[in-house]
């Protein structure tokens, strides 16, 4: 080969690395939330999957003394104060998960349903799109074809993975016991379980 | 990771890239196929990280030294967006009709904010966030930490009791020891480099149209 020839393979194969880079990037930035969720968890073990993590109201009222000494600290980087977070990693390849929301008696909260393969958010249950009235939602992967249990809204993921983001908000200090009591009602189960 | 770290890996892994594209292609000994796909991968790889802080920078709406991106999170958007909103904010960010983000460092001149100075967020009357949820302003050190301070304040927002001034003006002291006769507008700042964040949920029609403006942090004149 000459040495023209080894510029055009070098050069093609960096130009097609570059671009798998930039398309990849965000998946690659969602691998470790999955990775925080399931396997190291946010400080009371490991996060299983098809369940919702919810913040501590400890680590909401006093977030620089009670934050977990192990497990993963992305609950506590960046963090806020508005809201209470929770998370969870859905593997609908079983079957859709039935997310069961309480009356949040006119509370903003969103619950923020994002493609890990694009880290896109295909869906919001929520003050903004649902209202805050208590509800079903059937989360189903792409594929599923069995019947919408009668009172529930479907909602199809273009996924069977699905990063589950909730927030609740929390009005001040003295509403968090009422707000993370409202959030442990947000939750999930698989269909016909 | 701070921009300065980030900046610093950046450079390094331009260096590296540099150097392999240089070892390549001026030492005939190492002209193989195999030699052309591994460096091609790396190199191309490095690339893809400084293409991605190039998107950013690119993909990114800086007014008054405030930072955010229109488009994160939304079905159907472009890799190129997708890229830069998650170098801007890591991690599952909400579509722009849930929430917006600005993030800053500077002030309104180009000025890194820091503890050692005092600052202050001026809103001008009716010039608060528009929203139909919730607005917070939060303070974070360098490394994106809540600052411990003496009256447990992290944030300060709608619900935080923010006084107005007599002309409808919200003014809020962004400065590590508490202002005299401001306390309800302080939001402590740690001693060094600190970061805010303006966070608007359900933000308002202006907001998504790109209409509002988050106004300057000024640094406030010791003479006050």
């Amino acid at each position: 080969m000459t040495g023209y020839q080894h510029l055009l393979l070098f050069g093609s194969v960096t130009v097609a690395a570059c671009f798998l880079f930039v398309y990849f990037w965000p998946r690659i930035l969602l691998v470790v939330y999955k990775r925080a969720i399931l396997v190291k968890g946010f400080g009371e073990g490991p996060v299983p999957v098809n369940t919702l993590y919810t913040e501590p109201q400890a680590v909401f009222a006093d977030p620089l003394r009670a934050a977990p000494a192990s497990g993963s600290n992305l609950m506590t980087t960046g963090a806020n104060r508005d809201t209470l977070l929770m998370a969870g990693w859905l593997d609908l390849r079983n079957g859709p998960q039935v997310l069961h929301v309480p009356d949040m008696g006119g509370r903003y909260y969103s619950v923020q349903l994002t493609d890990p393969s694009n880290n896109t958010n295909f869906a919001y249950v929520g003050k903004r799109t649902t209202g805050t009235a208590a509800g079903d939602y059937l989360i189903s992967g792409p594929g599923w074809t069995g019947s919408v249990p009668q009172g529930m809204t479907r909602i199809s993921s273009p996924n069977n993975s699905v990063l589950v983001v909730g927030r609740t908000l929390v009005e001040r200090d003295a509403d968090v016991s009422a707000a993370y009591a409202l959030s442990k009602q947000i939750r999930l189960t698989p269909l016909g379980g | 990771m701070t921009n300065r770290t980030y900046t610093f890996l950046t450079a390094i892994i331009g260096v590296i890239c540099g150097f392999v594209i240089v070892r390549s292609f001026l030492f005939a000994d190492s002209l193989t196929v195999r030699n052309d796909l591994v460096q091609g991968f790396l190199v191309g790889a490095g690339l893809g990280v400084v293409a991605v802080e190039i998107l950013a920078r690119i993909k990114a709406t800086r007014v008054n030294g405030w930072i955010t991106v229109f488009g994160c999170g939304v079905p159907g958007n472009d890799i190129f967006t997708r890229a830069a909103c998650a170098r801007i904010f890591p991690g599952p960010v909400n579509v722009p009709q849930e929430a917006m983000y600005w993030k800053t460092g500077v002030d309104g001149a180009g000025h890194t904010l820091s503890g050692e100075r005092d600052f202050i967020l001026h809103f001008p009357p009716g010039g608060l966030p528009p929203n139909d949820a919730f607005w917070s302003l939060t303070m974070a050190d360098a490394k994106e930490h809540f600052v411990a301070n003496p009256i447990n304040r992290y944030s300060v927002g709608d619900r935080s009791g923010l006084a107005q001034n007599p002309d409808g003006s919200v003014d809020i002291y962004l400065q590590n020891a508490a202002p005299a006769g401001h306390e309800a507008n302080w939001l402590p700042a740690p001693a060094g480099r600190f970061i805010l964040w303006l966070r608007v949920y359900m933000p308002g029609a202006a907001i998504l149209r790109g209409d509002y403006t988050v106004p300057p942090v000024v640094e406030a004149r010791p003479s006050r």
